[in-house]
């Protein structure tokens, strides 16, 4: 995990060099993970910080505090499996877990940390950030109902999108879909070729182009 | 910092009773079905008369999944899910999406592309502020301005539509550019790979109607007397409640707080057009108004300035049909109409994506609700909840 | 011939009739100016092919729509309460047609009370309207109505104040005798010259023409209704032919109203030069001009101005207008004294 400031740039503007652009991303990354025992990655531009779950509040409260991004910008998760129902497995073994993202940004430059800490894939609980920014109230709500994630300290716990009554947490790799369990969706196969273009069809590369 | 802080002073209104009955209060269900939700929302107020207190919005009823269905198509197939957040500015749900997208497999979009999508980008501002400039004065009572504003938004349209080939969800953006042959299919790919002849004179005249009629809507809107006295000094959000809820936008921008991302981020080419960050004092339903209405015409002139310097060139890079992008986390935010909308793609190097997190405006624009109507009328409810311009796709995802 | 006419039971009969009659011929060619009228404004077209194309039978057919729709009443909804309201809202639009005279002597009966009398009629829809939202058993219909309690027994101060300027004026409550008022103003210095009183009354004419938009609950006042709040106020749960009573009976008083305002300010069915003979074949017509020209600008203000708030509704009643017209009432005993 290193940060990467010299990156190709892919739409950069001509007089805004990425490595200028980056390097306060950077820096600042640097500086909130050295100031809270995290470690700090930047890679394509976005910034993420990474902190244990006991120091989560902490981390905020100083992100908003001492480091001026007093913009709360969305929270959620990650479900890293080795077992999915629905979509690809992953290639390579992860570590199973819950990864809770929460991106905070400053107003006057626009530099967005992500920070992200690990949460126990049995029993995924931690503090709730809605004391130091109010609007992680209904995000915290949605990431509850959608992952099963405990947040303890919020003030009002209940379904945001789903009805009542709603079993289980959809956004959890384990939940299936339902039309996909009745029969795998065509759109995902290889594209075929409109009628009478078989010699302009491209082939269908397996790489991206880098 | 806190926001429980009651005594802000948030409404200018008073309707006090002097005399003290103790009446039992009223659940008032304000939607899912009513005239002036935008939508399927649902707000639970306990009234007392005509005050409510403890208005907790109920969202959900158009929560199609969108997050859970990215997880089973490919980039390209996803864009046609997102176009349909925020439905009134189409265009604009697909491109930080595509950045973060073309991020990831470090491509390089060609600069005509990159100025096409800002054209469109801007188009779909106006049309979307354009919808507000209708029905905010509708919620208020006047029935005029909606036929004005629908009116001029479809002249924006019918361009749009003449280029992409739809109002409402383009689907114009591919990976790597725009699709190149508008309107055709791709056999004709040898023919013409460009935008159709007459869009860009077409564009610019529009443009020039675009800022008539925000004149036009200006003086038949903002010197209204019973405009000014419904709407200044209702629901003022102070800038460090908005920042901390996560207001974006014009709603953020009303209360005072400079920050465009237009201006300090480079998803596309901003940084080569002049244009004004309108920016409001008190953070009332009027500012947000007014600032949506300055908005429109910033954007009219980006769209001139960059018809009259767009650079000639492909349309899209070279990339093949069926691609797999490269394994990384990446997230990219753009200035859409209703405020910031992100999009945060976990990649594990596949056809799809292993993660798709879609922060969309509105969803945090209207968590401010129970903050913000505490205590209100009904009357005043109706004009903030306006006032901060959502729409349900966009809250519900 | 002339017997047949002047025996009081045919002049009955044919009171009733055109009674019977008025309310929906006049809410029928109000309706549709207004349907007009508006489209031109919002740069639309409006009814387009309901009778050819001026679409003259839009409001036939929407009668006939509304008289063939199911008869509901809400479960819950207060049964006697809720059918008898749009009755009495419409009743009162008719009753005040009575005293007002369209030629001298063209009148429905000429009272010496007019004035009084039709103002006290129109209060009666007050209570059709308190009726209607009580009984619907919505809550939407309940906060119509309060609304519309506070607001129209607030607006009849101002309504009332704003006429007795102009019945110091002419020296009678009789509204014939007020049009002969303003006919004959200048007459007793020997020239043939009347004075409609809204020159001199100009501030009550406001006040009435404000206040009657309000008691009209029409936009900028339209709070008890509020269709973008609640979706239609006190009128939420009235369906099919209830619903066209409410319908008409908002036209039909803004024609009570209008007429009156024509009758006490502009001069009713005089015009200057005309005989008498000739006042009671032309008269009508006057008058329906003139009340054309007020609906006209009812019409008007109704799609340029938003609505006000109930507090400054409130305001404008308590604050503004009561006193604006008891200073003008002020004034005016003051010059008819000393002048």
């Amino acid at each position: 995990m290193t940060t990467s400031p010299s990156e190709a740039p892919a739409e950069a503007p001509a007089e805004e060099d990425t490595t200028e652009a980056a390097s306060p991303l950077a820096d600042l990354a640097n500086e909130i993970a050295g100031s809270i025992a995290g470690t700090a990655e930047v890679n394509f531009e976005t910034a993420k910080v990474r902190v244990d779950p006991d120091r989560w509040v902490e981390a905020l409260t100083a992100a908003r505090d001492e480091h001026g991004l007093l913009f709360f910008s969305w929270l959620s998760a990650v479900d890293w499996r080795n077992e999915v129902a629905v979509g690809d497995k992953l290639t390579s073994e992860v570590e199973e877990r819950y990864e809770l993202l929460a991106a905070v940004s400053d107003l006057t430059e626009g530099r967005l940390v992500i920070y992200s800490t690990n949460l126990d894939r049995d029993k995924p609980t931690i503090a709730s950030l809605t004391a130091v920014y109010p609007g992680a109230n209904w995000h915290e709500r949605e990431a509850a109902e959608m992952f099963g994630i405990d947040f303890l300290g919020h003030p009002q716990l209940e379904k945001l999108y789903l009805p009542e009554g709603f079993l289980g947490n959809p956004l959890r790799k384990s939940f299936p879909l339902l039309s996909r369990e009745v029969k795998p969706w065509p759109g995902m196969v290889d594209v075929e070729g409109m009628p009478g273009q078989a010699d302009e069809e491209e082939p269908a590369a397996e790489d991206a182009e880098a | 910092m806190t926001v429980t802080d009651q005594d802000l002073v948030r409404h200018l209104s008073e309707a006090a009773v002097s005399i003290e009955l103790q009446t039992p209060e009223m659940t008032l269900n304000i939607g899912p079905q009513h005239p002036s939700t935008h939508g399927v929302l649902r707000l639970v107020a306990q009234v007392d008369g005509e005050r409510t207190h403890n208005v907790q919005p109920v969202i959900g009823y158009m929560h199609r999944g969108y997050e859970k269905l990215a997880e089973v198509r490919n980039y390209a197939q996803i864009t046609t899910l997102i176009n349909r957040i925020d439905w009134v500015s189409g265009y604009a749900n697909e491109v930080p999406f595509i950045v973060a997208t073309e991020k990831l497999m470090q491509l390089e979009v060609p600069e005509r592309a990159q100025y096409i999508r800002l054209i469109l980008t801007e188009m779909a501002r106006i049309s979307s502020h354009l919808v507000f400039m209708a029905s905010y004065p509708l919620e208020l009572g006047a029935a005029t301005p909606l036929f004005f504003a629908l009116r001029d938004r479809e002249r924006v349209l019918d361009l749009l539509e003449s280029v992409t080939g739809g109002r409402f969800h383009p689907n114009f953006n591919r990976i790597g550019g725009v699709k190149p042959n508008a309107g055709a299919g791709s056999t004709q790919r040898k023919v013409s790979q460009d935008l159709p002849k007459t869009f860009l004179g077409e564009t610019k005249a529009a443009m020039d109607k675009v800022l008539e009629s925000a004149d036009e809507i200006e003086d038949l809107v903002a010197g209204n007397e019973i405009i000014l006295a419904r709407t200044k000094g209702i629901g003022v959000i102070p800038s460090d409640v908005a920042a901390s809820f996560g207001l974006s936008g014009p709603n953020l921008r009303a209360s005072g707080v400079n920050f465009d991302l237009r201006k300090v981020s480079d998803y596309l080419p901003y940084s080569k057009f002049e244009f004004n960050v309108p920016v409001g004092e008190n953070g009332d339903c009027w500012d947000r108004w007014y600032l949506r209405l300055l908005e429109i015409r910033e954007s009219a002139r980006i769209i001139q300035q960059a018809v009259d310097s767009i650079p000639s060139g492909p349309l899209q890079a070279k990339v093949p049909k069926i691609f797999k992008v490269p394994k990384g986390e990446v997230y990219v935010r753009a200035e859409n109409p209703k405020g910031e909308m992100g999009y945060y793609i976990v990649s594990d190097g596949g056809l799809g994506p292993y993660r798709v997190k879609i922060r969309s405006a509105s969803f945090s624009n209207i968590s401010i609700l129970p903050w913000l109507l505490e205590g209100a009328i009904i009357p005043d409810i109706i004009a903030v909840m306006g006032s901060l311009d959502f729409v349900l796709g966009d809250v519900d995802r | 011939m002339m017997e047949f006419l002047s025996n009081f039971w045919v002049q009955l009969v044919i009171k009733l009739l055109i009674a019977a009659l008025i309310v929906p011929l006049v809410g029928m060619v109000i309706g549709f100016a207004e349907m007009k009228l508006s489209a031109k404004m919002q740069s639309r077209v409006g009814p387009y092919f309901a009778g050819g194309r001026w679409g003259w039978a839009q409001l036939i057919a929407d009668g006939v729509k509304f008289f063939q729709k199911e008869d509901l009443v809400p479960a819950e909804a207060d049964r006697p309460v809720y059918k008898f309201a749009p009755v009495l809202v419409l009743v009162s639009a008719v009753a005040i047609l009575v005293p007002i005279p369209f030629g001298p002597a063209v009148v429905g009966r000429d009272l010496d009370l007019g004035v009084f009398y039709v103002l006290a009629i129109s209060t009666l829809s007050t209570i059709g309207v308190l009726m209607a939202g009580w009984s619907s058993a919505n809550k939407y219909s309940l906060i119509g109505g309060l609304r519309a309690a506070g607001q129209l027994i607030a607006y009849e101060l101002p309504l009332i104040l704003a006429v007795v300027g102009a019945v110091i004026m002419a020296g009678t409550m009789s509204l014939t005798g007020i049009v002969n008022a303003q006919a004959t103003w200048f007459s007793e210095h020997g020239w043939s010259l009347g004075m409609p009183f809204v020159l001199v009354q100009f501030v009550g004419f406001a006040v009435f023409m404000i206040a009657s938009l309000a008691e009209l609950a029409r936009i900028p006042f339209d709070m008890p209704i509020a269709e973008s709040e609640l979706v239609m106020g006190y009128i939420t749960e009235y369906s099919g032919f209830r619903f066209l009573f409410f319908f008409l009976a908002e036209f039909a008083n803004m024609f009570s109203l209008s007429a009156i305002a024509a009758t006490l300010f502009l001069g009713g069915y005089w015009a200057p030069g005309l005989s008498e003979r000739m006042l009671n074949i032309l008269g009508p017509g006057i008058l329906f001009a003139k009340i054309g020209i007020l609906v006209f600008i009812m019409i008007w203000f109704r799609w340029t101005f938003p609505r006000f708030r109930e507090d400054q509704l409130q305001t404008i009643a308590w604050k503004w207008l009561v006193p604006i017209s008891l200073a003008n009432i002020l004034a005016t005993g003051v010059i008819k004294v000393i002048a």
